[in-house]
């Protein structure tokens, strides 16, 4: 056997075990696959355009979800992180001349420094006190937008003189949503190491991990960073992707729409406020404005009160998440070795444990 | 039973190409306007308007002939929920130009979501003609770059510096008033919300008013959100002005309106109150809002032109409101019928060739523009109307009916302008 039949034969196999076993993984597979290949099917612009905001927004949320919901480090004001990243990359576009592929992971290093700014002082504050602290940042820094106009623009933005991310919108496409997959990998693989254990113990009982010899402050310090740091590399590819920075990427209103979608799509579990994105965004950008368009144009230009609703909604009736709900559904865990096992199991895949019914 | 599914099939397949070609043939030929803007506020549903009446006008009349074909103007209602989030104005224009396919765009309001839609639009060569921002950035781009910003039109309000223009006319009837009547030497408070399109008429005041001997004693600067401005007209009413000019886009205006008749500052007030132009002020302001006078585009009793009666009589039926310089798109859409016209073409190209040539007479004035595609303010153009409110009307108090504007010039001057008045308690202070 060659050694690429080999390798297949590897891969085949761990499919079977490891991926068609789980309806959850089987779906991420297909819609990875589906995205992927989304192009061959459509490259009608304003759906690419809607497909590539959705990944990078599922970026952003999921960012939120590694600092407030595993470490639980509630943060009002992530809008900060991305928009930090906005204008570093912006500026270093238009007056420096560095290209996009220098200026994202500039603007994310920006982006973990104001993650490093922020956690510094609001590290002596918990709950309610941190959050509203945490919502100061960002309208510090649009006050600071609007101050200096000469530099940033000030209220109408930089839109002109930046580079664009691709130069079309399908290259565009392949350079978001594989961004979007890889980060959303690396976050979630974060969350599956001992960092991640730590973020929870920090989330659970912040005063027994501390008495288990576990340094809290760095860690918080490190969640504030790495979740500065996606935020950040979210605020990059926007700002080269739409061409334009504005201060509207610092307002509340997008901080509190990373809340809505990883609330949505079910807390502490990154792959859910992923998945928020990537079911209302588009539902609400393209699905309610195209084809309810056409039934009735007043409904349409409620996108925002039927947003509402369909969160509201499923909060009702799945208050940890949509994706969370789905999960529960469908999966459990053994109570012996703790693998996952698709529900209508009666003994354990790895284990044979008796499963719960 | 075989000759009955037979015969429905047959009967189902001839009525389905019947209704294809009954279709096809009752289908005419159409160009898309889409009419861009805030849909759920006040300006969008002017754009709106505006647009909508032109269009059913210009329908009724038989559409826009282009060689021996006719088109009938479809509109297409593009909310750009920008005042909320100029990101979806963006996304908003995109949709309407690959998805709606329109031809054209006219709207916008927020200077950020303009400057942005112009970039979307220039990006796909579709014309863009703006009715609703006065942001000087997007002409100074035609002259910078044209071939790629050519596409891009500014119907209404005028620029920033034809507004600071205005403004300084205006306060120069006012300050003339204030000499004859108060018998006082001008003092001039700014009172400009904190933004960029202000920032040149607050330079220039500066600059320029002290040379017109108005004195200028200090520049207050409220957020554009601002509920409470009585701090700032305190400190105005201290420093000894006799005059404030406003230059307030925001719902300040309103806050201002409102405090500034309730404290009785002694110093009338003039210059740009977007809020004030709006027929609800004197309800917002709780009936404070007496004698603020702004400059605006259209006046309920003011014929600009013998075209503008029959547009506000049908504008006030269907809203029940004056129209705001967002119902620009009427006579944008005017414009761009008559330049299709003489293009004979649909070519964008062609369009803006012609575009670039009008000389229109509207509802607002006589439309020219200008190199960088500005619509032209000043005597014998589009000179927009400065209005008072007088016992809770608008009313039109400039260009003043004595003929004193343009000094020098042939006098300007329209049907229904009143005398502009000095709040009571103004003159009661100073005399």
């Amino acid at each position: 056997m060659s050694v690429a039949a080999a390798y297949a034969a590897r891969w085949l196999r761990l499919l079977k075990d490891e991926v068609f076993v789980l309806p959850a993984r089987t779906v991420l597979l297909a819609v990875c696959a589906f995205l992927l290949l989304f192009p061959l099917i459509s490259q009608e612009p304003f759906l690419l355009r809607v497909l590539i905001l959705a990944a990078i927004f599922a970026i952003f949320a999921a960012s939120w979800d590694l600092l407030s919901g595993f470490t639980g480090q509630i943060n009002f004001g992530h809008a900060l992180f991305f928009g930090v990243a906005v204008y570093t990359s912006a500026l270093l576009n238009r007056n420096v001349g560095l290209p996009p592929w220098a200026t994202i992971p500039l603007g994310a290093a920006a982006a973990v420094l104001a993650g490093l700014l922020v956690g510094l002082p609001c590290l002596r504050l918990r709950g309610t006190y941190l959050a509203f602290a945490t919502l100061a940042f960002p309208l510090i820094l649009l006050g600071v937008v609007y101050a200096l106009p000469r530099f940033t623009q000030g209220e109408l933005g930089i839109n002109d003189g930046i580079d664009p991310l691709a130069g079309s919108r399908v290259a565009s496409y392949y350079i978001a949503i594989p961004s979007m997959m890889v980060l959303g990998f690396i976050m979630w693989k974060i969350t599956d190491s001992k960092i991640g254990l730590i973020f929870h113990a920090i989330r659970e009982d912040e005063v027994t991990a501390r008495a288990s010899g576990i340094n809290t402050t760095r860690y918080k310090l490190l969640a504030f960073c790495l979740s500065g740091l996606f935020a950040g590399i979210a605020g990059g590819l926007y700002v080269h992707f739409l061409k334009s920075a504005s201060p509207s990427t610092l307002q509340l209103l997008l901080s509190f729409q990373a809340i809505i979608w990883a609330v949505f799509g079910g807390m502490a579990t990154i792959y859910g406020p992923m998945a928020g994105v990537l079911i209302l965004y588009p539902l609400t950008e393209y699905v309610l404005i195209r084809y309810l368009a056409e039934f009735s144009e007043e409904f349409a230009q409620r996108k925002l009160l039927i947003f509402a609703c369909i969160v509201l909604l499923v909060l009702l009736f799945m208050p940890r998440g949509l994706i969370t709900w789905l999960r529960d559904k469908t999966e459990k865990i053994c109570p012996r070795c703790k693998l996952q096992n698709v529900a209508w199991r009666q003994k354990c895949r790895v284990c044979t444990a008796e499963l719960a019914r | 039973m075989k000759w009955l599914i037979r015969g429905a099939t047959l009967l189902l397949v001839a009525s389905l190409i019947l209704t294809a070609l009954g279709c096809a043939g009752e289908e005419a030929k159409q160009i898309k306007v889409g009419v861009i803007g805030p849909m759920e506020f006040q300006m969008g549903k002017h754009h709106w308007m505006g647009a909508t009446l032109a269009a059913d006008e210009i329908n009724e009349a038989g559409g826009i002939q282009v060689g021996d074909e006719t088109y009938k103007i479809k509109l297409v209602k593009v909310d750009s929920n920008e005042l909320l989030s100029p990101t979806d104005a963006t996304s908003a224009a995109e949709k309407a130009i690959t998805v709606d396919k329109v031809d054209i765009l006219m709207g916008t309001i927020r200077s950020e979501a303009a400057l942005a839609v112009q970039e979307v639009a220039m990006d796909s060569q579709t014309i863009f003609m703006v009715c609703g921002s006065s942001e000087t950035k997007m002409s100074d781009k035609v002259a910078e770059d044209y071939e790629r910003y050519k596409y891009w039109f500014r119907v209404t309000p005028f620029n920033n510096t034809y507004l600071g223009q205005m403004n300084f006319t205006l306060v120069g009837m006012v300050a003339q008033k204030v000499g004859t009547q108060l018998l006082k030497a001008p003092k001039l408070a700014v009172l400009a919300e904190k933004a960029s399109w202000t920032e040149a008429i607050v330079g220039a005041a500066q600059a320029i008013l002290p040379t017109k001997g108005i004195q200028v004693v200090g520049v207050w600067q409220p957020s554009a959100e601002a509920t409470n401005v009585s701090a700032e007209l305190t400190a105005i009413k201290d420093s000894g002005a006799n005059m404030i000019m406003t230059a307030l886009s925001g719902t300040v205006g309103i806050a201002y309106g409102r405090t500034w008749g309730e404290m009785k500052i002694p110093a009338a007030s003039v210059g740009i109150n977007v809020m004030a132009q709006a027929d609800s002020f004197v309800d917002n302001t709780g009936g404070f809002g007496n004698y603020e006078m702004t400059l605006n585009v259209y006046a309920r009793d003011v014929d600009l032109t013998e075209k503008t009666a029959a547009f506000m009589d049908a504008f006030i039926d269907e809203m029940g409101e004056t129209p705001t310089y967002n119902a620009g798109t009427y006579d944008a859409l005017y414009i761009l019928k008559a330049a299709i016209e003489r293009a004979d073409s649909l070519e964008q190209d062609d369009i803006v060739a012609e575009l670039e040539k009008t000389d229109y007479v509207g509802t607002g004035g006589r439309f020219v523009f200008s190199a960088k595609h500005d619509v032209t303010w000043g005597p014998g153009y589009v000179t927009g109307v400065g209005v008072q409110w007088q016992d809770g009307e608008l009313k039109g108090v400039w260009p003043p009916a004595d003929g004193s504007w343009p000094v020098g010039g042939p006098s300007v001057t329209y049907e229904g302008i009143v005398p502009y008045q000095l709040p009571p308690w103004v003159i009661d202070y100073w005399t």
